[in-house]
């Protein structure tokens, strides 16, 4: 049950051996309990979190409050009795580290209303979140048997933001680019140029390819070299191949998206559009919010036998003092279990430099896992607002290219509006979610801010019947922010032999960078087993056709 | 006579209840008619669907057993989620399932949505020389709390069949309605309509 439990209130855990202990039921490792319990191993699967989904998950205004403004901590080892101390095993004691840091959250208006409604919101940790229709995770919810758990509706639209011109649309077709009233009639006819030249190229059965020695230049260069003016190059770059960094500085980006992966993402975008009949554009999102995704493949794990445990904490490590190699986990409950592989959700860490009282210990088998590398940091923000950024549009996507904002803007920043249409929020009210890459905090919230207010308005008290009305530059007024939150999320990753630590959420949009490195990280633990094999037990899908998907409302 | 069927309605429906109440015992005798003595804690399959037809309509049901998830009380949101009906199940030789039956429908009121239909299932009818928990203790719980009351035996088939026909008339008076969105599934045929394409 999720009402709050004491862990030690459990009955024991039995059995006490396991082929794998995983900590932390976000996507990775909910996906990675799923595909290992499909191929037959035994697994325990905890969550010091009285509810699924760790940094992936979907929650309450309350209880989204409390986890980014409370610290968590783990129960002090010495109150978990040892249950099995021996001679050859050495404990070492985990240290959590919140992967959510600098959180400010703001009430500005309707305090009452969103306390008597916090259940009603389910609000993503990690948004900013979608999905493709042709995207991998798609493909990896079907061949999982995860889908069947899953209702999906789709994004109504997608938009970029253009300085000093508000909120265009993101070309999803010919005829959308032929109706566009913001394009030229000379941008329409290179755009559609350029379309049909990369529509040639992806045809097996078309002569004319674009050149060899042109794929592997940068992207950008391309659509240069194709003279693509600034706003369609910009709609390309930032709004269908999604990149981060602004692809015309050199000194911030470091590695520019080659021509060949730039038509690979166009291609995924254009297959994503129109895949299925139920949804207008190339965007899809689970009508309970992204929380259910860890959920549905913990409950495919769960059908496969695997033990699920939350409000669990595990604090120490149990170690073998001669080889130093990983033996098992001692839990707060004083309980110990042992395995032959542990998945750490990567907010766990060992303390640096480890304590003295380890004696002759090989300290340096553990180095690996307490020098984390941070590659960097995603800044995301979210707001509550009455009122939609775009008239008659409940939910969009939107992306403000690198410089759209301000002149030293060098990252792109990606947002989602979700409306009522879908059970993340009470009627008549809308969840924005923006996020960013950084380097630190302070920068990280500037742009999320400015993002903020180029489509939103801050109430300049709390009785929003003094404030004016607010004309953004396509003259519709901006809907006022009920509640903010803005906070930083540490990119992390740690990998030690018996102990694998899964990646933390990044700054994509989509899932498929994420579910690359889980895969991978399951072929390095079994590497004779597939990921996920041909489903065969009745609960599993058995249709035999996979040459297509439908949406079924 | 034909039975004029001028209504259809799909339902998830959800059992809650202690690891060895009887959920999946109970759902294998309705689906398939089979008891099994030794019943496996439920692992391979723990998702059903059958489909009842009324005079009024035809209700399929999409039952949702736990997968085990309740055994630590780890159950997902998730299973909650849009559930037109919840089954409670309890074990009338174990006072003890019968407490934490209680605890079950406080949780799916706390989860669930306010139009469901609750049942509250008194299973092992038939263990009578053992029983623990009298007839009278799980009707006046149920009525105090809004909710149905059975007692039932998967193993005889006590009741089993009228429990999900009762379920059944009852959502379709009811008519619940929800908050839905598409499911994805394998089908041939896509359509297209992005830039790359020729439409």
């Amino acid at each position: 049950m999720t009402e709050p439990q004491d862990p030690f209130s459990y009955p024991p855990i039995d059995p006490v051996n396991f082929d794998l202990i995983i900590v932390g039921t976000a996507l990775s490792e909910s996906v990675i309990a799923a595909a290992a319990s499909a191929v037959g191993k035994t697994i325990l699967h905890l969550d010091p979190n009285s509810f699924y989904g760790s940094h992936f998950a979907s929650l309450s205004l309350h209880d989204l409050t409390s986890y980014l403004t409370s610290p968590h901590s783990l129960p002090s080892a010495a109150t978990a009795a040892a249950s099995s101390d021996s001679d050859d095993i050495v404990v070492v004691d985990l240290v959590h580290q919140p992967l959510c840091t600098d959180a400010e959250t703001a009430t500005y208006d309707e305090s009452a209303f969103l306390s008597e409604n916090s259940r009603k919101f389910n609000i993503d940790l990690g948004g900013p979140r979608a999905l493709f229709c042709a995207d991998k995770t798609i493909d990896l919810l079907m061949k999982s048997g995860a889908a069947q758990y899953l209702e999906f509706k789709g994004i109504d639209e997608s938009f970029v933001y253009e300085a000093n011109a508000g909120l265009a649309n993101v070309p999803d077709s010919r005829g959308a680019i032929f109706r566009d009233k913001k394009l030229s009639l000379k941008e329409k006819n290179q755009l559609m140029r350029f379309f049909k030249l990369v529509q040639q190229h992806l045809d097996d059965t078309q002569e004319e390819k674009i050149p060899k020695e042109d794929l592997e230049i940068p992207f950008v260069s391309f659509l240069e070299k194709m003279k693509l003016p600034p706003k369609i190059k910009s709609i390309l770059l930032y709004a269908i191949a999604m990149l981060d960094y602004d692809q015309d500085n050199n000194e911030v980006c470091e590695e520019l998206l080659k021509t060949k992966d730039g038509i690979d993402c166009l291609a995924q975008y254009s297959s994503s559009v129109g895949r299925f009949p139920n949804a207008p554009g190339a965007l899809l999102y689970p009508i309970y919010g992204e929380g259910e995704l860890p959920q549905a493949f913990c409950r495919r794990a769960a059908v496969k036998g695997c033990i699920y445990v939350l409000r669990m904490p595990v604090v120490s490590l149990l170690m073998d003092k001669v080889t130093g190699s990983y033996k098992g986990v001692r839990l707060a409950s004083g309980q110990d279990l042992y395995s032959h592989q542990l998945i750490l959700d990567p907010s766990f860490t060992i303390p640096s430099p480890l304590s003295l009282s380890l004696g002759d210990f090989p300290s340096e088998r553990l180095q690996m896992l307490s020098q984390r590398d941070i590659k960097g940091m995603v800044a995301r923000g979210i707001c509550i607002t009455r009122s939609s950024i775009k008239p008659d549009v409940s939910s969009c996507s939107v992306v403000y290219p690198p410089r759209s904002l301000y002149p030293e803007q060098v990252t792109s920043i990606k947002a989602l509006q979700i409306g009522s249409n879908l059970a993340v929020c009470p009627a008549g009210t809308f969840i924005l979610y923006l996020s960013t890459l950084c380097n630190d905090a302070d920068e990280g919230k500037k742009l999320l801010k400015a993002a903020m207010n180029a489509l939103l308005t801050l109430p300049v008290s709390g009785n929003s019947e003094s404030i004016p009305s607010v004309q953004s530059d396509s003259e519709d007024i901006k809907p006022i922010v009920l509640w903010s939150a803005f906070y930083i999320q540490k990119l992390i990753m740690s990998k030690f032999e018996f102990i694998s630590s899964t990646p933390t959420p990044d700054g994509n949009l989509n899932y498929n960078a994420l579910l690359d490195a889980t895969e991978k990280l399951f072929n390095q633990m079994y590497p004779n087993e597939e990921f996920f094999p041909k489903a065969t037990s009745p609960e599993d899908p058995t249709d035999e056709d996979d040459n297509g998907l439908t949406l079924d409302s | 006579m034909a039975r004029t069927r001028n209504k259809s309605l799909q339902a998830k429906l959800v059992l809650l209840g202690d690891m060895g109440a009887g959920k999946t015992s109970l759902v294998l005798r309705f689906v398939k008619g089979e008891f099994s003595e030794y019943q496996e804690s439920t692992i391979g399959a723990a998702f059903f669907t059958h489909v009842l037809s009324l005079n009024e309509a035809t209700v399929k049901f999409d039952i949702w057993d736990t997968a085990g998830q309740e055994r630590y009380h780890s159950l997902a949101p998730m299973y909650y989620r849009g559930a037109a009906a919840a089954i409670v199940v309890y074990d009338i030789t174990s006072m003890d399932s019968f407490v934490r039956a209680k605890k079950w429908v406080r949780e799916v009121q706390r989860q669930a949505n306010s139009s469901l239909t609750m049942f509250l299932v008194a299973n092992k009818a038939d263990l009578e020389d053992e029983r623990k928990v009298r007839y009278e203790e799980g009707e006046e719980y149920a009525k105090e709390n809004g909710l149905s009351f059975l007692e039932t035996s998967a193993k005889t088939a006590q009741n089993v069949n009228e429990l999900f026909y009762e379920i059944a008339k009852r959502l379709v008076k009811a008519n619940p309605s929800r908050q839905s969105g598409m499911k994805l599934h394998t089908r041939p045929g896509e359509t297209r309509r992005g830039f790359l394409c020729c439409t």
